[in-house]
């Protein structure tokens, strides 16, 4: 599993709150075993697709030289499930400090409809350990469409 | 990809608790992109790993005739440098449960160190349309017989 579960970040304001959408596929591979007879995206891959989210929050207002790891979940709740087919709206809004841990609220729907709303915290780290600042400010540029072939 | 985060049961008790092992080999998939210049487990595999465990344990508590999904999560906490060629002992215990819904806690130990844990896990249960099929699993993935000895919470 290429393990990206943004597709696409449809907009933010620096330091705020992200916007973005994840798409499910009937070909992601986590679907074969979540379920076999009822293939749903699942939980912790939305909270996955959150965390991430909060990461290029992180990356947009630095200058792509910070990126987020989660460390802790006060409460997510799920109410529904995101089927094949399903395009899941995420966005994540930062939320203070606290003990030293970046804080955000971060919600995910489908069509509109309230599927998992969470509360997390964690890290703010250096990129640079973890990825090229390059190639993650490329990144960023195909998420929001901001890329041309020539 | 088979997005199961055990690799073996080592102990399950009906009701109560469930302990199981989990290695994470530099190999797994999705390292590559968690990081390219720092291999490490992502907080929410270690979520999917306790929800895992735990949700068999319902399941076995309940002979395989009910199906269960998580809706709510509470105090989660997990290591945000949790390195690739980590072994983990992942435990689940059941705190209630009865023919709706359970309740359970899980933690992970590496080294008989407590390294993540979530304080509350809500299973919604479902009735299981393929019993026999779901022990089928227990018997080829979980490396476990299962048996039916207990009564039904």
């Amino acid at each position: 599993m290429r393990y990206l579960l943004v597709d696409r970040v449809t907009s933010w304001e620096s330091g705020v709150s992200m916007e973005g959408v994840k798409n499910v596929t009937m070909s992601e591979d986590f679907l074969e075993f979540h379920f076999p007879r009822f293939p749903v995206m699942p939980g912790s891959m939305i909270l996955e697709a959150l965390v991430q989210l909060s990461g290029w929050l992180e990356a947009a207002g630095s200058g792509c030289e910070c990126w987020f790891l989660l460390e802790r979940v006060e409460t997510i709740k799920y109410y529904g499930f995101a089927l094949p087919g399903d395009q899941i709206e995420l966005r994540v809004e930062a939320a203070g400090e606290e003990e030293g841990r970046s804080r955000y609220k971060g919600a995910a729907t489908v069509g509109g409809e309230r599927k998992v709303a969470v509360d997390f915290s964690g890290r703010v780290v250096d990129l640079k350990d973890y990825e090229d600042p390059e190639e993650q400010a490329h990144l960023f540029r195909v998420l929001t469409r901001d890329v041309k072939l020539s | 990809m088979r997005f199961l985060y055990f690799d073996r049961i080592i102990e399950i008790e009906s009701g109560k608790r469930i302990r199981a092992v989990k290695t994470f080999p530099l190999s797994e998939a999705y390292l590559k992109k968690h990081f390219s210049r720092a291999p490490l487990i992502p907080g929410s595999i270690l979520v999917e790993a306790m929800s895992q465990i735990t949700g068999w344990l319902v399941v076995y508590t309940h002979k395989c005739e009910t199906s269960c999904v998580i809706s709510l999560i509470n105090n989660l906490e997990v290591p945000a440098d949790l390195r690739a060629g980590a072994t983990v002992e992942l435990h689940g215990e059941i705190v209630e449960t009865d023919r709706r819904w359970s309740n359970c806690r899980a933690w992970v130990e590496r080294d008989g160190e407590r390294i993540a844990s979530a304080e509350r896990f809500v299973f919604p249960h479902f009735k299981e349309k393929y019993p026999e099929e779901v022990a089928n699993f227990y018997r080829d993935i979980g490396w476990i017989e299962p048996r039916w000895d207990w009564e039904t919470p």
